[in-house]
Protein backbone atom coordinates (compact mmCIF):
# COMPACT_ATOMS: atom_id res chain seq x y z
CA UNK A 1 0.00 0.00 0.00
CA UNK A 2 1.30 3.44 -0.79
CA UNK A 3 2.67 5.07 2.37
CA UNK A 4 1.15 8.48 1.60
CA UNK A 5 -2.28 6.96 1.02
CA UNK A 6 -2.21 4.95 4.24
CA UNK A 7 -1.00 8.01 6.17
CA UNK A 8 -4.06 9.98 5.03
CA UNK A 9 -6.46 7.05 5.24
CA UNK A 10 -6.39 6.85 9.05
CA UNK A 11 -7.35 10.46 9.81
CA UNK A 12 -9.63 10.38 6.76
CA UNK A 13 -11.60 7.48 8.23
CA UNK A 14 -11.65 9.25 11.58
CA UNK A 15 -13.16 12.34 9.93
CA UNK A 16 -16.08 10.41 8.45
CA UNK A 17 -16.73 8.32 11.55
CA UNK A 18 -19.82 9.20 13.59
CA UNK A 19 -19.97 9.08 17.36
CA UNK A 20 -20.72 5.77 19.07
CA UNK A 21 -24.25 6.36 20.35
CA UNK A 22 -25.11 3.27 22.37
CA UNK A 23 -27.48 3.53 25.30
CA UNK A 24 -25.35 3.37 28.44
CA UNK A 25 -26.21 0.71 31.03
CA UNK A 26 -28.82 2.33 33.29
CA UNK A 27 -27.16 3.60 36.49
CA UNK A 28 -24.09 1.68 35.34
CA UNK A 29 -25.85 -1.61 36.12
CA UNK A 30 -25.38 -4.43 33.64
CA UNK A 31 -26.69 -8.00 33.48
CA UNK A 32 -30.27 -9.00 34.23
CA UNK A 33 -30.93 -6.03 36.56
CA UNK A 34 -29.54 -3.61 33.98
CA UNK A 35 -31.81 -5.16 31.38
CA UNK A 36 -34.83 -4.72 33.66
CA UNK A 37 -34.01 -1.02 34.02
CA UNK A 38 -33.21 -0.45 30.33
CA UNK A 39 -36.70 0.25 28.91
CA UNK A 40 -37.42 2.55 31.84
CA UNK A 41 -34.27 4.63 31.34
CA UNK A 42 -34.46 5.11 27.57
CA UNK A 43 -37.06 7.90 27.22
CA UNK A 44 -38.13 6.92 23.69
CA UNK A 45 -38.84 3.34 24.81
CA UNK A 46 -40.76 4.51 27.84
CA UNK A 47 -42.86 6.87 25.70
CA UNK A 48 -43.67 4.10 23.21
CA UNK A 49 -44.60 1.59 25.92
CA UNK A 50 -46.78 4.14 27.73
CA UNK A 51 -48.53 5.26 24.53
CA UNK A 52 -49.17 1.68 23.44
CA UNK A 53 -50.42 0.70 26.88
CA UNK A 54 -52.77 3.69 26.90
CA UNK A 55 -54.06 2.87 23.43
CA UNK A 56 -54.61 -0.84 24.10
CA UNK A 57 -56.30 -0.16 27.44
CA UNK A 58 -58.46 2.57 25.94
CA UNK A 59 -59.87 0.48 23.08
CA UNK A 60 -62.84 -1.31 24.63
CA UNK A 61 -63.26 -3.70 21.68
CA UNK A 62 -59.67 -4.95 21.88
CA UNK A 63 -58.56 -7.97 23.84
CA UNK A 64 -55.01 -8.62 24.95
CA UNK A 65 -53.85 -9.71 21.49
CA UNK A 66 -51.98 -6.42 20.73
CA UNK A 67 -50.09 -6.77 24.02
CA UNK A 68 -49.02 -10.31 23.07
CA UNK A 69 -48.07 -9.01 19.61
CA UNK A 70 -45.81 -6.51 21.38
CA UNK A 71 -44.15 -9.30 23.35
CA UNK A 72 -43.59 -11.27 20.12
CA UNK A 73 -42.09 -8.14 18.50
CA UNK A 74 -39.74 -7.47 21.43
CA UNK A 75 -38.63 -11.12 21.48
CA UNK A 76 -37.97 -11.01 17.73
CA UNK A 77 -35.95 -7.80 17.96
CA UNK A 78 -33.88 -9.04 20.90
CA UNK A 79 -33.37 -12.39 19.15
CA UNK A 80 -31.96 -10.66 16.08
CA UNK A 81 -29.56 -8.72 18.35
CA UNK A 82 -28.04 -12.03 19.44
CA UNK A 83 -26.96 -12.55 15.81
CA UNK A 84 -24.86 -9.41 16.11
CA UNK A 85 -27.10 -7.31 13.88
CA UNK A 86 -27.60 -3.75 15.16
CA UNK A 87 -29.54 -1.70 12.59
CA UNK A 88 -29.58 2.10 12.72
CA UNK A 89 -32.54 4.49 13.06
CA UNK A 90 -34.34 2.11 15.46
CA UNK A 91 -34.71 4.85 18.08
CA UNK A 92 -36.41 7.07 15.49
CA UNK A 93 -38.76 4.21 14.55
CA UNK A 94 -39.59 3.68 18.23
CA UNK A 95 -40.43 7.38 18.49
CA UNK A 96 -42.57 7.15 15.35
CA UNK A 97 -44.52 4.29 16.94
CA UNK A 98 -44.92 6.39 20.10
CA UNK A 99 -46.20 9.26 17.93
CA UNK A 100 -48.81 7.11 16.17
CA UNK A 101 -49.95 5.38 19.37
CA UNK A 102 -50.07 8.72 21.24
CA UNK A 103 -52.11 10.35 18.46
CA UNK A 104 -54.56 7.44 18.36
CA UNK A 105 -54.91 7.61 22.16
CA UNK A 106 -55.49 11.41 21.95
CA UNK A 107 -58.10 11.04 19.19
CA UNK A 108 -59.79 8.20 21.14
CA UNK A 109 -61.69 6.76 18.19
CA UNK A 110 -62.26 3.06 17.59
CA UNK A 111 -59.35 1.46 15.74
CA UNK A 112 -59.32 -2.07 14.24
CA UNK A 113 -57.55 -4.53 16.53
CA UNK A 114 -55.45 -5.78 13.60
CA UNK A 115 -54.01 -2.27 13.21
CA UNK A 116 -53.22 -2.24 16.93
CA UNK A 117 -51.47 -5.62 16.63
CA UNK A 118 -49.40 -4.38 13.69
CA UNK A 119 -48.37 -1.23 15.55
CA UNK A 120 -47.58 -3.21 18.70
CA UNK A 121 -45.44 -5.82 16.94
CA UNK A 122 -43.54 -3.07 15.07
CA UNK A 123 -42.97 -1.03 18.24
CA UNK A 124 -41.84 -4.12 20.15
CA UNK A 125 -39.53 -5.20 17.34
CA UNK A 126 -37.89 -1.76 17.15
CA UNK A 127 -37.55 -1.51 20.94
CA UNK A 128 -35.84 -4.92 20.91
CA UNK A 129 -33.46 -3.94 18.15
CA UNK A 130 -32.75 -0.61 19.86
CA UNK A 131 -31.58 -2.35 23.06
CA UNK A 132 -28.10 -3.71 22.29
CA UNK A 133 -26.56 -4.77 25.60
CA UNK A 134 -23.34 -3.23 26.82
CA UNK A 135 -21.75 -6.14 28.66
CA UNK A 136 -18.32 -7.67 28.90
CA UNK A 137 -19.31 -11.33 28.64
CA UNK A 138 -21.77 -13.17 26.41
CA UNK A 139 -23.62 -14.59 29.42
CA UNK A 140 -24.05 -11.12 30.91
CA UNK A 141 -25.24 -9.75 27.55
CA UNK A 142 -27.82 -12.53 27.24
CA UNK A 143 -29.05 -11.91 30.77
CA UNK A 144 -29.39 -8.22 29.94
CA UNK A 145 -31.46 -9.05 26.86
CA UNK A 146 -33.76 -11.30 28.91
CA UNK A 147 -34.17 -8.54 31.50
CA UNK A 148 -34.95 -5.96 28.81
CA UNK A 149 -37.61 -8.16 27.21
CA UNK A 150 -39.22 -8.98 30.54
CA UNK A 151 -39.24 -5.36 31.68
CA UNK A 152 -40.69 -4.06 28.40
CA UNK A 153 -43.45 -6.68 28.45
CA UNK A 154 -44.37 -6.12 32.11
CA UNK A 155 -44.32 -2.33 31.64
CA UNK A 156 -46.71 -2.59 28.70
CA UNK A 157 -49.12 -4.90 30.54
CA UNK A 158 -49.06 -2.56 33.55
CA UNK A 159 -49.75 0.53 31.43
CA UNK A 160 -52.53 -1.35 29.62
CA UNK A 161 -54.22 -2.56 32.82
CA UNK A 162 -53.99 0.91 34.41
CA UNK A 163 -55.52 2.44 31.26
CA UNK A 164 -58.37 -0.09 31.48
CA UNK A 165 -59.26 1.25 34.92
CA UNK A 166 -59.73 4.75 33.49
CA UNK A 167 -63.45 4.49 32.89
CA UNK A 168 -64.81 7.77 34.27
CA UNK A 169 -65.13 10.80 32.00
CA UNK A 170 -62.32 12.69 33.74
CA UNK A 171 -59.85 9.86 33.67
CA UNK A 172 -60.61 9.17 30.00
CA UNK A 173 -59.84 12.82 29.23
CA UNK A 174 -56.64 12.50 31.28
CA UNK A 175 -55.62 9.50 29.14
CA UNK A 176 -56.26 11.51 25.97
CA UNK A 177 -54.22 14.43 27.32
CA UNK A 178 -51.37 12.06 28.17
CA UNK A 179 -51.55 10.62 24.65
CA UNK A 180 -51.33 14.09 23.12
CA UNK A 181 -48.34 14.94 25.33
CA UNK A 182 -46.53 11.79 24.19
CA UNK A 183 -47.32 12.49 20.53
CA UNK A 184 -46.24 16.14 20.84
CA UNK A 185 -42.94 15.14 22.48
CA UNK A 186 -42.29 12.55 19.76
CA UNK A 187 -43.01 15.08 16.98
CA UNK A 188 -40.50 17.54 18.43
CA UNK A 189 -37.75 14.98 18.93
CA UNK A 190 -38.19 13.54 15.44
CA UNK A 191 -37.90 17.07 14.02
CA UNK A 192 -34.76 17.56 16.07
CA UNK A 193 -33.30 14.29 14.77
CA UNK A 194 -33.94 15.41 11.18
CA UNK A 195 -31.96 18.59 11.79
CA UNK A 196 -29.09 17.22 13.88
CA UNK B 1 5.83 0.73 2.40
CA UNK B 2 4.79 2.72 5.42
CA UNK B 3 7.54 3.24 7.94
CA UNK B 4 7.30 1.57 11.35
CA UNK B 5 5.72 3.53 14.23
CA UNK B 6 2.94 6.11 14.06
CA UNK B 7 3.35 9.33 12.17
CA UNK B 8 2.86 12.31 14.55
CA UNK B 9 0.85 14.30 11.99
CA UNK B 10 -1.49 11.37 11.46
CA UNK B 11 -1.93 11.04 15.24
CA UNK B 12 -2.67 14.77 15.56
CA UNK B 13 -5.22 14.64 12.73
CA UNK B 14 -6.89 11.65 14.35
CA UNK B 15 -7.16 13.53 17.64
CA UNK B 16 -8.62 16.58 15.90
CA UNK B 17 -11.11 14.51 13.94
CA UNK B 18 -12.25 12.29 16.80
CA UNK B 19 -15.83 12.73 17.90
CA UNK B 20 -16.74 11.95 21.50
CA UNK B 21 -17.93 8.43 22.36
CA UNK B 22 -21.40 9.49 23.36
CA UNK B 23 -22.40 6.67 25.65
CA UNK B 24 -24.58 9.31 27.27
CA UNK B 25 -26.62 10.82 24.45
CA UNK B 26 -27.58 13.72 26.69
CA UNK B 27 -28.25 14.59 30.29
CA UNK B 28 -31.50 12.74 31.03
CA UNK B 29 -32.51 14.37 34.32
CA UNK B 30 -31.08 17.76 33.31
CA UNK B 31 -32.93 17.52 30.01
CA UNK B 32 -36.27 16.81 31.68
CA UNK B 33 -35.84 19.47 34.36
CA UNK B 34 -34.63 21.97 31.74
CA UNK B 35 -37.70 21.30 29.61
CA UNK B 36 -40.00 21.41 32.62
CA UNK B 37 -38.70 24.77 33.80
CA UNK B 38 -38.37 26.38 30.35
CA UNK B 39 -41.99 27.50 29.91
CA UNK B 40 -42.32 28.37 33.60
CA UNK B 41 -39.55 30.96 33.47
CA UNK B 42 -41.11 32.74 30.48
CA UNK B 43 -43.83 34.95 31.99
CA UNK B 44 -45.39 35.59 28.58
CA UNK B 45 -45.75 31.82 28.03
CA UNK B 46 -47.13 31.30 31.52
CA UNK B 47 -49.72 34.08 31.11
CA UNK B 48 -50.94 32.76 27.75
CA UNK B 49 -51.04 29.10 28.84
CA UNK B 50 -53.03 29.88 31.98
CA UNK B 51 -55.35 32.06 29.89
CA UNK B 52 -56.01 29.13 27.54
CA UNK B 53 -57.08 27.05 30.53
CA UNK B 54 -59.19 29.86 32.00
CA UNK B 55 -60.96 30.43 28.69
CA UNK B 56 -61.50 26.71 28.24
CA UNK B 57 -63.21 26.60 31.63
CA UNK B 58 -65.42 29.55 30.61
CA UNK B 59 -66.30 27.94 27.28
CA UNK B 60 -67.25 24.71 29.02
CA UNK B 61 -67.61 21.31 27.35
CA UNK B 62 -66.29 20.27 24.83
CA UNK B 63 -63.70 23.10 24.66
CA UNK B 64 -62.47 22.41 28.17
CA UNK B 65 -61.58 18.85 27.14
CA UNK B 66 -60.38 19.58 23.62
CA UNK B 67 -57.99 22.46 24.28
CA UNK B 68 -55.50 20.56 26.48
CA UNK B 69 -55.51 17.70 23.94
CA UNK B 70 -55.19 19.81 20.78
CA UNK B 71 -52.87 22.56 22.02
CA UNK B 72 -49.75 20.38 22.62
CA UNK B 73 -50.11 18.77 19.18
CA UNK B 74 -50.40 22.11 17.36
CA UNK B 75 -47.63 23.52 19.53
CA UNK B 76 -45.42 20.60 18.48
CA UNK B 77 -46.12 21.46 14.84
CA UNK B 78 -44.96 25.02 15.57
CA UNK B 79 -42.00 23.61 17.47
CA UNK B 80 -41.07 21.55 14.42
CA UNK B 81 -40.95 24.74 12.35
CA UNK B 82 -38.67 26.27 14.97
CA UNK B 83 -36.40 23.23 15.10
CA UNK B 84 -36.17 23.09 11.30
CA UNK B 85 -35.24 26.78 11.26
CA UNK B 86 -38.32 27.86 9.29
CA UNK B 87 -38.64 31.58 10.08
CA UNK B 88 -41.85 32.81 11.67
CA UNK B 89 -41.85 36.60 11.76
CA UNK B 90 -42.98 38.31 14.93
CA UNK B 91 -42.91 35.23 17.14
CA UNK B 92 -42.47 37.16 20.40
CA UNK B 93 -45.09 39.72 19.34
CA UNK B 94 -47.48 36.85 18.53
CA UNK B 95 -46.94 35.40 22.00
CA UNK B 96 -47.57 38.77 23.65
CA UNK B 97 -50.71 39.30 21.54
CA UNK B 98 -51.90 35.83 22.53
CA UNK B 99 -51.78 36.88 26.20
CA UNK B 100 -53.68 40.11 25.39
CA UNK B 101 -56.43 38.47 23.31
CA UNK B 102 -56.88 35.39 25.48
CA UNK B 103 -56.94 37.60 28.60
CA UNK B 104 -59.57 39.84 26.98
CA UNK B 105 -61.61 36.79 25.97
CA UNK B 106 -61.73 35.80 29.65
CA UNK B 107 -62.51 39.34 30.88
CA UNK B 108 -65.34 39.71 28.38
CA UNK B 109 -66.45 36.08 28.88
CA UNK B 110 -66.53 35.67 25.10
CA UNK B 111 -68.20 32.49 23.84
CA UNK B 112 -67.49 32.22 20.12
CA UNK B 113 -68.27 28.99 18.18
CA UNK B 114 -65.88 26.22 19.16
CA UNK B 115 -64.11 26.22 15.79
CA UNK B 116 -63.25 29.93 16.06
CA UNK B 117 -61.84 29.39 19.56
CA UNK B 118 -59.89 26.35 18.33
CA UNK B 119 -58.42 28.20 15.34
CA UNK B 120 -57.46 31.21 17.48
CA UNK B 121 -55.80 29.07 20.14
CA UNK B 122 -54.19 26.91 17.43
CA UNK B 123 -52.59 29.95 15.77
CA UNK B 124 -51.19 31.07 19.12
CA UNK B 125 -49.96 27.53 19.80
CA UNK B 126 -47.83 27.71 16.65
CA UNK B 127 -46.14 30.89 17.91
CA UNK B 128 -45.47 29.38 21.32
CA UNK B 129 -44.23 26.11 19.81
CA UNK B 130 -41.95 27.93 17.39
CA UNK B 131 -40.32 29.86 20.23
CA UNK B 132 -39.82 26.65 22.24
CA UNK B 133 -38.55 24.69 19.26
CA UNK B 134 -36.00 27.30 18.31
CA UNK B 135 -34.61 27.23 21.86
CA UNK B 136 -34.17 23.45 22.30
CA UNK B 137 -30.67 23.08 23.74
CA UNK B 138 -28.27 20.75 21.92
CA UNK B 139 -26.64 19.24 25.02
CA UNK B 140 -29.67 17.98 26.86
CA UNK B 141 -31.40 14.69 26.11
CA UNK B 142 -33.86 15.76 23.41
CA UNK B 143 -36.62 13.32 24.39
CA UNK B 144 -36.43 14.17 28.08
CA UNK B 145 -36.35 17.91 27.32
CA UNK B 146 -39.34 17.73 24.97
CA UNK B 147 -41.34 15.64 27.43
CA UNK B 148 -40.47 18.13 30.18
CA UNK B 149 -41.66 21.19 28.37
CA UNK B 150 -44.78 19.57 26.90
CA UNK B 151 -45.72 18.41 30.41
CA UNK B 152 -45.04 21.88 31.86
CA UNK B 153 -47.20 23.51 29.19
CA UNK B 154 -49.97 21.00 29.80
CA UNK B 155 -49.80 21.53 33.56
CA UNK B 156 -50.12 25.30 33.05
CA UNK B 157 -53.30 24.66 31.03
CA UNK B 158 -54.63 22.41 33.74
CA UNK B 159 -53.83 25.07 36.34
CA UNK B 160 -55.82 27.57 34.28
CA UNK B 161 -58.73 25.12 33.97
CA UNK B 162 -58.64 24.48 37.73
CA UNK B 163 -58.74 28.23 38.45
CA UNK B 164 -61.42 28.62 35.77
CA UNK B 165 -63.67 26.20 37.66
CA UNK B 166 -64.11 28.93 40.26
CA UNK B 167 -66.41 30.53 37.66
CA UNK B 168 -69.16 28.16 38.83
CA UNK B 169 -69.66 30.53 41.77
CA UNK B 170 -70.58 34.25 41.36
CA UNK B 171 -67.63 35.50 43.40
CA UNK B 172 -65.33 33.06 41.62
CA UNK B 173 -66.58 34.33 38.28
CA UNK B 174 -65.43 37.84 39.21
CA UNK B 175 -62.08 36.46 40.35
CA UNK B 176 -61.58 34.54 37.10
CA UNK B 177 -62.45 37.55 34.95
CA UNK B 178 -60.10 39.68 37.05
CA UNK B 179 -57.36 37.12 36.42
CA UNK B 180 -58.10 37.41 32.70
CA UNK B 181 -57.77 41.18 32.98
CA UNK B 182 -54.40 40.86 34.70
CA UNK B 183 -53.21 38.51 31.95
CA UNK B 184 -54.34 40.97 29.26
CA UNK B 185 -52.51 43.81 31.07
CA UNK B 186 -49.39 41.64 31.31
CA UNK B 187 -49.70 40.97 27.59
CA UNK B 188 -49.84 44.72 26.92
CA UNK B 189 -46.71 45.14 29.05
CA UNK B 190 -44.91 42.44 27.01
CA UNK B 191 -45.97 44.24 23.81
CA UNK B 192 -44.72 47.61 25.08
CA UNK B 193 -41.41 46.03 26.08
CA UNK B 194 -41.03 44.57 22.59
CA UNK B 195 -41.90 47.84 20.83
Amino acid sequence: MNARVSLLAVPGLALVAGPAMAHPPPLGITGFAGGLLHPLFVPAHLLAVLALGLLIGQQVTWGRMPAFAFVIGVSGGLGILTLGVVPSLMNELVLSCALVAGLLAAIARTVPEAAGCSLAVLAGFCIGLDSPPEALSLAEANLMLVGTGLSAAVSLFMAMEIARWLTSDWTRVAARILGSWIAASAILVLALRVVR
Amino acid sequence: MMRGGTHPIAMLLCLLAATPALAHTGDLVGGFVGGLTHPVFGPDHVAAMVAVGLWGAFLGSPAIFLLPVVFPLVMAAGGTLGVLGVPLPGTEIGIAISAVLLGLAVVLALRPPIWIAAVLVGVFAIFHGHAHGAELPPGADAVAYSVGFVVATGLLHLAGIAIGYLAHWPAGRVAVRTAGGLIALAGFAFLVRLA
